[in-house]
C-alpha cells in the first residue's frame, strides 16, 4: 500500500469514526446534588437586570439549585424549535403558540404551586397573593399553565404640564375627549400620537370603547367569539368613534410611524397625548425631557353608553411558563413563585416603575407620577378586563384583524365594514376544527 | 482602412460598457472594503471619502482598522465563526469527495444487478429542493437523538465515560451528515459522466498488475480524475460555505454558529445596527475566502461551468 | 463487464464503494423526503399526534386571499422582473465579449465575484447600500441630485429592491455560461453568414441564438429554480420577520413550522415548491428536446 492510499484511508477512517460519535456530549457523572433550571426571559424595555438578581436571590435561598438565566430580544425564535424538539429551557416568557402547547400537554400546571404556602408572606397561599383577574387567562381544564410577570394597564397618556399650561383637564367622556383634540387643534398641537406602523395598538382603544357602549355580559361574547358578536352595532359604533379620532385626531403622518417614532413626538411635546399600555415610561425614559409629569386617563366613557363607566382595561403580560418537557419543572414552578412574590415585586416596581400581579406590591413605594395615575386608575376601577384573543387566535389576529385596523384607520373601510371582516375571519376560525376555542366564560367572577 | 477603424471603434465602445458595468459590481465592495478602514465616526462624517487610514497612514488611524477587525474578530466572535465554517465545510468536503468519488467510479466503470436504480435516484435528488427535507429532518434529528441517548447512555455510565446526550441538532456533526447525503447528487451525477470519459484500459492494466480494486481505484483512477475532482470541490465548497437555511434550523447555537450565519444574527441585532466599523468588518471577513478561493481555482470553476453549458 | 465476472474483490470493492453513500442519502435525503409526502397530508402541530386529513392543506393553500397566494406571488415577481433583465443583460455581455473586446479575462473574473459571495453577506451589501442613514451611498447620490431619500428597505418596497440586487449578484453567472456556449459555436457558421453580408445582430439572432438553446433553456431553468427557492435575502433584510408584503414560499414554510407550529399545512408548502420544481424542469426539458429536433 503507498502513502497516498494509505493517507486516504486513514482519513477517511478518522472521518467516520468521528461522525460515529456525532453530537455526543458527556457530563462527568458527580456526586454534586446541585440541580439547574434554564430559565429563557424577554428582554425588553424592562430589561433583565431584575430577573437576574432575583436568580442569584434564589440561588442564596436554595444552596442546591442554580438558576441559569438568560435574556434576549427575540427569546421566541430561540424558544420555538427548541419547544418542538422537546428541549425547552425550565421555565421562559415570551409570546408562542400557547394553546397548542397547552392543549398538546406540553406546559407544566402551575395549580400545586399556587396551592402551597407564598414567599414572604405568612399563613397564605401563593393564590392568594395574586390579583385574582391574571389567573384567569391560560386556564385549560380548570388548570392553569401559565402567570404574567408584569400588570399592564391600557390609557391615554398626557404631560401634566402641557396640561396645566393650556388649563386643559383630563376628559371623562368621549364627548369631552373630542372637544378636547379640537382645542389642541387650535392651540396647534397634534392631538394624538399614534404608532401607526403597528395598527395593533388600536385594538385595546377599540375594545375598551366597547365596553363603554355595552354591559359586560354583551361585552364578553367578543371575548368567548360567539357567533354574531362583532355585528354588534355598539361594536359597529366602537369602530366609528375609532376611525373618527384616526381621520380627525391622529398627528399628520402619525399611519407610518413606528412605536418609538411616535411616542418621541408626544415626549416632545409635537403631540398632545397618546394611548399606550404602562410601559410607555419605561420606554421612552431617556427621551421624556426631565421635568416630564405624565399622567393617565382610562379611555373616555361614551355618552349615551350602557357599559361600566369605571371598568379598566387592564391585564398580566410577560407571561411565564413552565415546560413539561424541561428537566426540573418543579423547581421552575418554585422559582416563578418566587418571582411573584412580595419582595421580589417590591423590587419590581422600585426598579422599573411598573406593576406586578402581586397584590399591593406598590404599597409605600414611592413611586412617580405616571405610576400613581395608573394606580389611581386601577384603585378607581370596579373591574380590570382584557381580551385573549390576540393569543388564542394568533393568525386571525395578527393578519386579518391588522390589515382591517390599518384600513379602518385610514378610512378605507367604514366600522360596518371593519365589524363585517372581522366576523368573517372569526367564523373561519370557529369551522376550523385546527384551532383550539376555550369553553365559552361568560363574565368572570371578581 | 475604414473598416479596421469601424472594428476598433466598435472593440473600443464595447469595452468601455463591459468597463462599466465592471465598475458598477466592483464599486459596492471597494466601498465595503474602504469602509471597514474607519471608524463609526468617519462614517458618518465622511462615508465616501478615502479612508484616514489610507489617507494619512499612522499609528493613529491604523488603530481604527485594528479597532473594527478586532471587535469582529474578538468582540463579536466572527474567529469562531471563521474556524466553525471552516470545520463544517472541510470535513463535509472531505468526505463527499471520498464518498461521492467512490460511488461515481463504482456507478460508471462496472455492471451490476440495480446499478441504473441507484445511479437514477442518486440522479433524481437533484431535483429534491433543499426545502423539501428541511422539515422532516428537524423532527427526525430530534427523534434519533433521543433513541441515541435513551440506548448509549447505560452503556456510557457502565464505562463510567460520563452521563451521555447525544443530539443531532445544535451540533457540526449533525449538519455535516445532511450537507454531504445533499451534495452527493450533484457529485455523483457529475463525477459518473467524467469517470465515464476516463480511458478504458487503464484500469485492466493496473489489476493486470496485480492491484487490487481498491489500490485501482485510489492510486490510479483518482488522480487521473484530479480535474472532475476539483470542479466538483469549488462548487460544493461555495454552496456549503454560503449556506444559510439549514444553518438557522440546525445551527442555533451561538458558538457552533458558522460565518453567514453568524454575520446574519449580528446585522439583526438592533445594538450593533449602528456600530458601523464593526458590520463592514464582518462583511469583509465573510467576503474574503470566498473571493480568494475564486481567484485561486477561478480557471476550474469557469471550466466547469463551460463543460456543463457544451453537455447543456 | 458482465455481472458473472466480477471478483470478489470486486464485488467487496462496489459494497465499500456504495454502500455509504446509498446509506447517508437514503436516511437523510430520500426518507426525509417521503416524511414530508407524509407530513403534508396531515394536520400537525408538531406536537401531538398527527391526523390524516388528505388533500385539506393544499385546498387551503390555493383559497383565495390565503398567505400562500401572496407568497407565490412574490417568487413569481421575483423570477420574472430578475430573470429577464439578468438573461438580456447576461446575453448582451457576453455576446460583447464574445465580438471581442480588450481584457476579456479581466470583465470574466470579475463579473463572477458577487457570485460566490454567500447571498447572506449580498443582502446585507444592499443593506448597507440602500441605507436611509447619512453613510447609504444610494440616498446620498439621491440627494445630491436633489431628489427625496426613499426608504428601499421598507416592506412594501423591499420586493422591488431585491431586483437590483438580483440583477448585480447573479448576471455574472449566466455570462459565463453563456459566453462559453457561444464560444462553442464552430467559427465556420459565422464565416458562412458574413460571407452573405448578415450583419452581426442578424448573425447574433440567426446562428447565436439557436445554437446556445440548450443553454439558454439550462439558464432560464436555473433562474426559475432559484427563484422559487428564494429565502436568504427576504429573511436577513426582513430582520428574520418577514411580513405578508414580503413572505416568499420558503419563509412562509419556515414561519408556518416554527412560528406558527403548523408543520403540516408548513410542509405542503415545500412539497407544492417540489412539485413546481419538478414541473418546470420536466417542461423545459422537453421544449429543449423540441428545438433540439428542428435543427
Amino acid at each position: 500500500m503507498d502513502r497516498r492510499t494509505f493517507l486516504t484511508q486513514a482519513s477517511g477512517c478518522a472521518a467516520s469514526a468521528s461522525l460515529i460519535a456525532a453530537g455526543c456530549h458527556f457530563e462527568p457523572i458527580t456526586k454534586d446534588n446541585t440541580k439547574t433550571i434554564e430559565v429563557a426571559v424577554f428582554e425588553g424595555g424592562f430589561g433583565i437586570e431584575w430577573h437576574k438578581d432575583m436568580a442569584r436571590q434564589y440561588e442564596q435561598l436554595h444552596p442546591g439549585v442554580k438558576v441559569n438565566l438568560w435574556g434576549d430580544p427575540r427569546v421566541d425564535e430561540k424558544i420555538k424549535p427548541r419547544v418542538l424538539r422537546r428541549n425547552p429551557p425550565d421555565l421562559a416568557s415570551c409570546t408562542l403558540p400557547v394553546w397548542k402547547l397547552i392543549t398538546a400537554g406540553r406546559l407544566f400546571p402551575l395549580d400545586d404551586a399556587l396551592a402551597s404556602p407564598a414567599y414572604g408572606a405568612e399563613g397564605k397561599t401563593w393564590k392568594e397573593t395574586l390579583r385574582a383577574g391574571v389567573l384567569a387567562d391560560y386556564v385549560y381544564d380548570d388548570k392553569t399553565y401559565a402567570l404574567p410577570s408584569n400588570l399592564g394597564v391600557w390609557a391615554c397618556w398626557y404631560s401634566k404640564k402641557l396640561f396645566r399650561e393650556h388649563g386643559w383637564s383630563a376628559p371623562s367622556t368621549w364627548d369631552e375627549l373630542t372637544a378636547l383634540c379640537e382645542k389642541m387643534l387650535a392651540a396647534g398641537i397634534a392631538p394624538l400620537a399614534f404608532q401607526g406602523k403597528y395598527p395593533q395598538y388600536a385594538w385595546s382603544t377599540i375594545l375598551s370603547c366597547y365596553q363603554r357602549l355595552v354591559p359586560f355580559e354583551k361585552w364578553y361574547d367578543i371575548e368567548d367569539f360567539k357567533k354574531g358578536a362583532f355585528l354588534d352595532p355598539s361594536f359597529v359604533k366602537a369602530a366609528d368613534l375609532m376611525q373618527e379620532l384616526a381621520v380627525k385626531y391622529f398627528q399628520k403622518g402619525a399611519l407610518a410611524m413606528t412605536h418609538t417614532e411616535s411616542q418621541m413626538e408626544w415626549a416632545n411635546g409635537r403631540a398632545g397625548m397618546v394611548f399606550c399600555g404602562l410601559w410607555l415610561k419605561k420606554e421612552m425614559e431617556k427621551a421624556l425631557p426631565d421635568d416630564f409629569e405624565m399622567g393617565c386617563f382610562p379611555v373616555p366613557m361614551v355618552t349615551g353608553g350602557t357599559g361600566d363607566p369605571k371598568a379598566i382595561y387592564s391585564g398580566g403580560g410577560e407571561s411565564f411558563f413552565v415546560f413539561k418537557d424541561g428537566k426540573h419543572p418543579e423547581i421552575a414552578a418554585d422559582f416563578l413563585k418566587f418571582l411573584l412574590s412580595i419582595e421580589p415585586a417590591r423590587d419590581y416596581v422600585k426598579r422599573n416603575d411598573s406593576l406586578t400581579p402581586v397584590i399591593d406590591c406598590q404599597v409605600g413605594i414611592k413611586i412617580s407620577s405616571a405610576l400613581q395615575s395608573a394606580v389611581d386608575a386601577i384603585e378607581g376601577s370596579t373591574r380590570m378586563y382584557s381580551d385573549r384573543l390576540n393569543t388564542l387566535y394568533i393568525e386571525w389576529h395578527r393578519t386579518l384583524v391588522q390589515q382591517a385596523q390599518a384600513d379602518l384607520l385610514r378610512g378605507a373601510i367604514t366600522g360596518q365594514q371593519f365589524a363585517d371582516r372581522l366576523e368573517a375571519g372569526a367564523e373561519a376560525v370557529r369551522s376550523n376544527p385546527n384551532i383550539y376555542k376555550p369553553p365559552a366564560r361568560g363574565v368572570p367572577a371578581l | 482602412m475604414r473598416g479596421s477603424f469601424l472594428e476598433k471603434l466598435g472593440t473600443l465602445v464595447r469595452t468601455g460598457v463591459l468597463g462599466l458595468w465592471m465598475l458598477g459590481v466592483v464599486l459596492p465592495m471597494f466601498w465595503v472594503l474602504a469602509t471597514s478602514l474607519k471608524s463609526t465616526k468617519e462614517v458618518t462624517r465622511s462615508p465616501f471619502g478615502i479612508p484616514d487610514a489610507l489617507a494619512h497612514p499612522g499609528a493613529k488611524t491604523f488603530a481604527v482598522i485594528a479597532e473594527n477587525y478586532t471587535k469582529a474578530w474578538v468582540g463579536s466572535g466572527f474567529s469562531a465563526y471563521f474556524w466553525n465554517s471552516l470545520k463544517v465545510v472541510s470535513i463535509s468536503l472531505a468526505l463527499i469527495l471520498l464518498l461521492g468519488s467512490m460511488a461515481a467510479y463504482c456507478l460508471s466503470r462496472f455492471e451490476f444487478r440495480g446499478r441504473n436504480v441507484i445511479y437514477n435516484a442518486f440522479v433524481a435528488g437533484l431535483l429534491i429542493p433543499m426545502q423539501l427535507i428541511l422539515i422532516p429532518l428537524f423532527f427526525q434529528y430530534a427523534d434519533w437523538s433521543d433513541v441515541l441517548t435513551r440506548s448509549f447512555a447505560p452503556v456510557a455510565r457502565m464505562l463510567q465515560l460520563g452521563n451521555l446526550t447525544v443530539s443531532l441538532h445544535n451540533s457540526h456533526e449533525g449538519i455535516i451528515l445532511i450537507y454531504v447525503a445533499a451534495s452527493l447528487p450533484f457529485t455523483i451525477f457529475t463525477l459518473t459522466s467524467f469517470f465515464g470519459t476516463l480511458p478504458g484500459g487503464v484500469r485492466e492494466a493496473a489489476m493486470i498488475d496485480g492491484a487490487s480494486e481498491a489500490r485501482t481505484f485510489f492510486s490510479v483512477m483518482l488522480p487521473l480524475a484530479k480535474p472532475g475532482l476539483i470542479t466538483v470541490a469549488i462548487f460544493n465548497f461555495l454552496g456549503l460555505w454560503n449556506e444559510y437555511l439549514f444553518g438557522i434550523v440546525f445551527l442555533a447555537d451561538n458558538k457552533l454558529k458558522t460565518l453567514p450565519l453568524g454575520l446574519a444574527s449580528i446585522s439583526m441585532q438592533a445594538q450593533y445596527k449602528s456600530d458601523f466599523g464593526l458590520m463592514f468588518a464582518g462583511l469583509v471577513i465573510t467576503m474574503v475566502p470566498t473571493l480568494v478561493v475564486y481567484l485561486l481555482l477561478q480557471r476550474h470553476l469557469t471550466k466547469g461551468i463551460t463543460a456543463g453549458a457544451v453537455k447543456g | 463487464m458482465s455481472p458473472k465476472h466480477l471478483s470478489r474483490d470486486t464485488k467487496r470493492f462496489l459494497w465499500i464503494g456504495i454502500l455509504p453513500s446509498a446509506l447517508l442519502y437514503g436516511l437523510f435525503v430520500i426518507w426525509p423526503a417521503i416524511n414530508a409526502l407524509m407530513y403534508s397530508f396531515t394536520r400537525w402541530d408538531g406536537l401531538s399526534t398527527p391526523v390524516w386529513i388528505g388533500i385539506d392543506n393544499f385546498v387551503n393553500l390555493f383559497k383565495s386571499g390565503s398567505d400562500f397566494v401572496t407568497a407565490i406571488g412574490h417568487n413569481i415577481y421575483l423570477t420574472v422582473i430578475p430573470g429577464s433583465i439578468i438573461l438580456t443583460l447576461a446575453l448582451f455581455f457576453a455576446w460583447m465579449i464574445h465580438l471581442k473586446v480588450a481584457g476579456s479575462t479581466l470583465f470574466r473574473v470579475t463579473f463572477f465575484f458577487p457570485n460566490v459571495i454567500a447571498s447572506v453577506a449580498v443582502a446585507l451589501l444592499w443593506v448597507l447600500l440602500y441605507s436611509t442613514t447619512e453613510m447609504g451611498p444610494i440616498n446620498n447620490i439621491r440627494q445630491a441630485l436633489h431628489m427625496e431619500k426613499v426608504p428601499f428597505l421598507e416592506s412594501a418596497r423591499l420586493l422591488q429592491s431585491i431586483v437590483p440586487m438580483m440583477v448585480w449578484s447573479a448576471t455574472g453567472f449566466y455570462l459565463v455560461l453563456f459566453l462559453a456556449a457561444m464560444e462553442n459555436i464552430p467559427v465556420d457558421y459565422y464565416e458562412a453568414a458574413h460571407l452573405d453580408g448578415a450583419s452581426p445582430t442578424l448573425q447574433f439572432i440567426r446562428i447565436t441564438l439557436p445554437l446556445m438553446w440548450d443553454v439558454l433553456t439550462t439558464g432560464i431553468i436555473f433562474l426559475i429554480v432559484g427563484g422559487l427557492k428564494f429565502f436568504d435575502a427576504v429573511w436577513v433584510m426582513e430582520n428574520g420577520r418577514p411580513s405578508p408584503a414580503t413572505h416568499t414560499m420558503s419563509s412562509l414554510m419556515y414561519a408556518k413550522v416554527f412560528e406558527e407550529y403548523n408543520v403540516g399545512y408548513g410542509t405542503a408548502i415545500a412539497v407544492l415548491l417540489f412539485v413546481l420544481v419538478l414541473i418546470i424542469t420536466r417542461i423545459s426539458m422537453r421544449l429543449l428536446k423540441r428545438e433540439r429536433l428542428e435543427y
